[in-house]
This record gives C-alpha cells, sequence and structure tokens, in this order.
C-alpha cells in the first residue's frame, strides 16, 4: 500500500497475524477465552504498549507519532477487527487529546512521557449513576481548599476505573456557576491517599464482558492545584468539545467489528453447499452480503472523509461528528444483523464457527452506538443546528468566495492522496455556526460532475456518470425540501424535540452519507492505488440509490450486473484476506500450515449436510 | 414584570433591543411569559440548559451578522450580563 497513512495499519495486522489462526496473538480462540472468563486483556495490552502503538495518540509536537486521524482509525479498525475488548481498553488512550487541547506544557510532557515510557493508561470519569448524560446535573463536587481542591462523590458507568493510572475527572467547582461551574482535572491515581478514593465493583455487561467495566468514588480526596487541566470552570467546554473527537474515532469500532462478521460469514457462505449450490451463489444470500458490503462502503466514504475532515474544517465537527457518530455505528449493526440471516444459527453459537466470533462481534459492538453520546444524543445535536444549517445554506449560495472555500476543503478532505494540515484541537467550536461542507458544497459537487461528464475522458464510464448526476440531483432535491421544512416550522429548542424531528436528524445523515460517496468517488477516481472496482464507480452508484430508496420507492432500479461487480469484489477482497474498505490494505494471512489445517476443514464443511438446528 | 436596564450611555439603544431579543426568544423557548423574566436574573433560574444557551447564541449571530463567542451565554450568564457585554466588544448596530 503506498498511501502511507495505511501503512502503519498494515504493520500492525502483519505484527498481530491471522486472528483465525490459534496460535495468532489475539486470535479469536484466545480472545473469545478472555471474553468468556471475564478476564481483562493484561497481556495483550503490555504487547501494544511494547509494540509501541501509544505513541500514536500522542501528536507528534508533544513527543508522539501521531499525524493523522485517518491513519488513526485505520490502526483501530485492525485491533477491533480482532477483539473490542482490547481495542476498546487500549483506545481510552484517545481521552489523551483533553490534555494535548487544554493541558499546560507541563501536564501535556508528563502525560506523554506517562504514556511512552511508563505505559500508562486512562479512562474518563463524566457519568454519574443518577445523571446519565446531563453532565450539568452531576453531583461530584471539587471544593476549593490551600493547594488544591477536595473531590467528593463518584462517577459510574466508566470503562477502565479500575485498571487505569490517570482518570479525567468532571467535578462541579463552583456550586452557583451554572454552565462554568463544572471544571475537568487531569488525576493521577497514585499521587492520591488511598484511603481517600475507592473502586466501584466490575459491572456485568452482555457483551465487552472482558472490560472494567466499574467506577470510582471519592471521599475529600485532596487533588493539588496541578491537576486542574485548563481554566477553572470550563470542564463543559472541554468535555463537550473532546467528545466532537472521540466521537468520530468510535466508528472505527463498529467498522472493525463489521468486517469481521463480514469475513466469518463468507468463511462460511463460500463453502457451504445446499441443494447442490454453494451458499454464495444463492441469489438471496449474494444480494444480502452485496448489500452489507455497500453499507460498509458508505460507512467508510463517511467516516474516512470525517477523519480527515477533522484537519480540515475542525470548526464544524459538531455536525460532522453527529453524523458520523449516529450513522455508522447504527447502519453497521443493522449490517451484522442482516449478514447474521446467512450464516444461520451459528451466528448465534459462541464455541463454533471461528471461535463463535460473529455473535461475540455482535454483542461487544452493540454498546458503540451507546457510548461517547448515544444516537439520541448525536440526533438531538443535529436537531437544534438543523436550523442554522438550512440558513446558512441558504446564505452561501449568493457568496462565491465562500463557495469556492468550500470547494477547496472539500477537495483536502476527500481526496486520499492530499497531505492534511496539523490538528489543532483549539479550532474545535461548541457549534458548527450552520456550516457543513458536505451538504453546503453539494450544488458544486454536482458542478464538477457535470464537468466530467462533458470533458469527454475515455476512462469515465459515461452511463455510471449519468446515474450519478441524477442521483446527486436527487439529494439536492431532497436537502432543499428538507431545509424548507426546517426553515418553516416551528423551531423547537431543548429536550422538547418531537420524534418527527428525530426522523428528519436521521434523514440528514443519510443525505450526508450520499454526498460523502459521491466526493470519495469523484476525488480519488484516480488513485490508482484504490483499483479498478474502486474506479469505475459502480459501487457509487448502488450507494447513493440505496440511501435515497429510504426518502423514494420509485428510483429506476440499477443494472443487475452493477451488483454482480460488488459481490466479485467483495469475493475477492475475502480470498486475497484484505480489508473490506474503499482502501483495501493487506491483511495478515493465514501461514501455511494454518492454511492447509484450513483447507482441510473446508473440505468438510463443503460435504457437510446436517440440519440447522431450531430455534424455535 | 420585565424589567429592561435602562443605561444612560449612547450604548442605551441597542443594549435595549438586544435585552428585549433577549427576552422574547428567551421566553419562547422555554415557553414562559415575558413579562415574568427579570434581566438581572441568571437564565439558568429560568431553565435555559447548556445546549439551549448555545443554540440561543446561533440565533444571536444571524440575528446581527456577526460572530460570538458560542459559550457568550455561559460566560456572560443573564440578559443584562449578555447585552452590554456585546455592545461593548462587539460595536453592535441593531436595527
Amino acid at each position: 500500500m503506498t498511501l502511507t497513512q495505511y501503512q502503519l495499519a498494515e504493520k500492525l495486522e502483519q505484527a498481530l497475524g491471522n486472528p483465525q489462526q490459534a496460535d495468532s496473538r489475539m486470535s479469536f480462540q484466545h480472545t473469545a477465552e478472555l471474553d468468556e472468563a471475564e478476564q481483562f486483556p493484561h497481556e495483550e495490552i503490555a504487547w501494544l504498549y511494547n509494540w509501541g502503538l501509544q505513541d500514536y495518540y500522542i501528536p507528534t509536537e508533544c513527543g508522539g507519532k501521531f499525524t493523522s486521524f485517518e491513519e488513526f482509525v485505520a490502526f483501530v479498525r485492525v485491533l477491533a477487527r480482532r477483539d473490542l475488548n482490547i481495542s476498546i481498553a487500549f483506545t481510552t488512550l484517545f481521552w489523551s487529546f483533553l490534555t494535548w487541547m487544554a493541558g499546560s506544557d507541563e501536564q501535556k510532557k508528563k502525560l506523554s512521557h506517562l504514556m511512552r515510557e511508563e505505559h500508562a493508561a486512562m479512562c474518563l470519569s463524566y457519568s454519574e449513576r443518577g445523571h446519565g448524560s446531563d453532565l450539568v446535573g452531576g453531583s461530584v463536587t471539587a471544593t476549593k481548599v490551600e493547594g488544591g481542591y477536595l473531590l467528593n462523590g463518584e462517577k459510574w458507568p466508566i470503562n477502565r476505573a479500575t485498571i487505569s493510572d490517570i482518570t479525567f475527572v468532571l467535578a462541579r467547582t463552583d456550586p452557583e456557576g451554572g454552565n462554568r461551574g463544572l471544571s475537568l482535572f487531569m488525576v493521577e491515581k497514585k499521587d492520591l491517599n488511598p484511603s481517600q478514593y475507592y473502586n466501584l465493583p466490575k459491572i456485568k455487561t452482555h457483551g465487552i464482558r472482558a472490560a472494567d467495566m466499574s467506577g470510582i468514588g471519592f471521599s475529600d480526596c485532596f487533588i493539588p492545584d496541578s491537576m486542574l487541566l485548563g481554566k477553572k470552570g470550563h470542564g463543559l467546554e472541554l468535555g463537550l468539545k473532546g467528545f466532537q473527537i472521540t466521537r468520530a474515532l468510535c466508528a472505527a469500532f463498529s467498522q472493525g467489528a463489521a468486517d469481521t462478521t463480514m469475513r466469518t460469514t463468507l468463511n462460511f457462505a463460500v463453502n457451504r453447499k445446499l441443494y447442490s449450490k454453494t451458499v454464495i451463489d444463492m441469489p438471496h444470500a449474494r444480494r444480502t452480503l452485496t448489500n452489507a458490503f455497500l453499507d460498509m462502503l458508505i460507512c467508510d466514504c463517511v467516516n474516512i472523509g470525517a477523519a480527515r475532515g477533522f484537519h480540515v474544517a475542525t470548526d464544524q465537527f459538531s455536525v460532522w461528528s453527529a453524523v458520523d457518530k449516529y450513522f455508522v455505528p447504527v447502519t453497521l449493526e443493522q449490517v451484522m444483523k442482516e449478514t447474521s440471516v446467512i450464516l444461520g444459527s451459528r451466528f448465534y453459537m459462541r464455541d463454533e464457527h471461528d471461535s463463535g466470533v460473529f455473535q461475540k462481534a455482535l454483542r461487544d459492538s452493540a454498546i458503540i452506538s451507546m457510548f461517547d453520546g448515544s444516537s439520541v444524543v448525536n440526533l438531538h445535536v443535529l436537531i437544534l443546528q438543523r436550523r442554522q444549517l438550512a440558513k446558512a445554506r441558504s446564505r452561501i449560495q449568493k457568496k462565491p468566495d465562500k463557495l469556492a472555500a468550500v470547494q477547496a476543503r472539500l477537495a483536502q478532505s476527500f481526496s486520499l492522496s492530499a497531505d492534511v494540515p496539523t490538528f489543532e484541537p483549539n479550532r474545535l467550536e461548541l457549534i458548527s455556526r450552520g456550516a457543513d461542507d458536505v451538504t453546503q458544497g453539494l450544488e458544486g459537487t454536482i458542478a464538477k460532475l457535470e464537468t466530467l461528464r462533458e470533458s469527454g475522458d475515455s476512462t469515465l464510464d459515461q452511463s455510471v456518470l449519468s446515474q450519478l448526476i441524477d442521483l446527486a440531483q436527487i439529494i439536492l432535491e431532497e436537502i432543499d425540501a428538507q431545509d424548507a421544512l426546517v426553515t418553516e416550522s416551528a423551531f423547537e429548542h431543548g429536550h422538547e424535540q418531537s420524534f418527527e424531528s428525530f426522523e428528519l436528524a436521521k434523514q440528514y445523515c443519510r443525505l450526508h452519507a450520499a454526498i460523502a460517496c459521491i466526493l470519495m468517488w469523484m476525488y480519488n477516481r484516480d488513485n490508482a492505488e484504490l483499483g479498478e472496482f474502486f474506479a469505475k464507480g459502480e459501487w457509487v452508484v448502488l450507494s447513493v440509490h440505496r440511501l435515497l430508496s429510504h426518502f423514494r420507492m420509485d428510483l429506476n432500479a440499477p443494472a443487475g450486473a452493477y451488483y454482480e461487480n460488488v459481490a466479485q469484489e467483495l469475493l475477492q477482497l475475502h480470498a486475497e484476506d484484505k480489508m473490506f474498505s474503499i482502501v483495501p490494505f493487506q491483511l495478515a494471512q493465514l501461514s501455511t500450515q494454518a492454511a492447509n489445517t484450513q483447507f482441510t476443514y473446508q473440505e468438510d464443511t463443503t460435504h457437510a449436510t446436517a440440519p440447522e438446528p431450531q430455534f424455535i | 414584570m420585565q424589567q429592561l436596564q435602562n443605561p444612560s450611555s449612547s450604548e442605551a439603544a441597542p443594549v435595549l433591543k438586544i435585552q428585549a431579543w433577549l427576552v422574547e426568544q428567551i421566553a419562547e423557548v422555554l415557553s414562559i411569559d415575558a413579562a415574568t423574566i427579570d434581566v438581572h436574573q441568571p437564565l439558568t433560574r429560568y431553565g435555559l440548559d447548556s445546549i439551549d444557551a448555545v443554540t440561543l447564541v446561533g440565533d444571536l449571530e444571524d440575528w446581527l451578522d456577526l460572530e460570538l463567542p458560542s459559550t457568550l451565554l455561559w460566560d456572560y450568564p443573564s440578559i443584562e450580563k449578555a447585552s452590554a457585554y456585546m455592545v461593548e466588544e462587539f460595536d453592535v448596530t441593531v436595527d
């Protein structure tokens, strides 16, 4: 892979080995055993530190190797496709971005040292038992005393509350301070008096059973002034901005899990014979898996675009990260559910077929659409900004200079061969002021497609291009209609939003996703690294068609050959052990010995005729 | 009763207009009687939560065609303080 931002993911893949192979590190078999035993993956996490992965959570200016969120989401997928216990437990390190964003030079230096040299881990102590996602309503207090603060109260449920070295605590420093009455602290637990804090027991969970899901309590716990992160009273603002970062990154967990459920299903579908046919050759199964693959490609366009856009359109991330965090996990949950039908009863088994990895990935990933802001929270964030988005979109059409700037940012956000600027967390804003380049640049995007059509470029499939322009026009009509509806309706503030508003916000996410697909194709079709399948663009016609079918029932059906070509690509990526992605980087392959064993196994299952058990 | 501040400086007119606009908006947002809003009181007292306060700044920006800090109503948490701050810091003109 010549795209340098994917080389780390490939390197990590090779170091970890093929997870289907029982003797590989983080194999499906071993991680299933840890999960069943509800044992925290200490050894696997220690291996990742020794490999040096923590360096990629630390910006280069702070002594680490982080330069790109696109690189970041790629390596998180590599971890997540093996096991979400390990990937989620290790990736709590992304909370360090709170310090990179708001910490003093001394705090940054200290945290960088702790992560790199002492292999420190961290957790985020925001939630409280009685307050859910209402951060302002929290009851943990930090009372000012000489030289520091006294912490009181409990945080729960907190991932890695017990097995961590640092906890970021949001606490009320001013009872009368309202939204400016909360402060954020970077608390190093070894500096606390052990008698002044305690941990709450591990919580038993449906998925990620090996996780340290617990809590932490403080009783007049003294913390020095040096642990205050950012300005006193700025905790809520920092917390909300920090969520914009982590929400966009969470989607990569779902992508890794979906890759595995697809891969294990194909392991079955290409070998299993029923009625003298293999499962994959049955029309329903083939189309179901093809559609699931298309959904995965759509999610790629959204999440890779967002990962790059973070560096470019940072101040718009209250919108982009809400779209990403709602759309990708929820779409991929549905992908897994639909894929499970093809695997049949095996999807439900905990110790059969690739060590029962399907059911485990299904259970583990169910939490992703919930944590760091649930789907409802993210849709709510969009609803509150929806009227501004509509007004700003209308205004910007009259400002050619601003439209040109939108097009320039889109080119940088979506062209994978373009360099992205250094991420500047201080450019994050609580609201985007009505800006969303993806939707606001649609007219310009359509104009670029029209120019392509007129160019007579012989490398372009004119039929694909014509269909894409027609579909893009429908997206435009739908956005115009939604903007008009939002502008004309009475605007509800706060938490009194109607069910219909949430449905409209979901539709906005789908329209944003459809445009992201077009942009990804348009800006990368010339990139030879992505291959002929990507360049031809049939997949993007099907993807946009699929998203728009939520809006219109009467769309012209795309050619059946397009679906077959997507199915062929899916099978080829499976056969070659490549990521199911628009950037199909190489995954670890089976060792020769393991491949022979696997072949024998496949031969056996090819002739399997045992009836499926009934679960009635 | 609605208590608009009555500054004596030349900035009085815009301050009063912004105060009146905020009173009207907050009454609408929170579905309360505008006459019950006291411009000196913290907005949280009327139930304006953190995200509503940020959203309202977006509406203010639209109205004034001006870019304001999104945390303006967190930092200046009463109608009186927010209006005075805007006029002092941003040379606001209100038609």
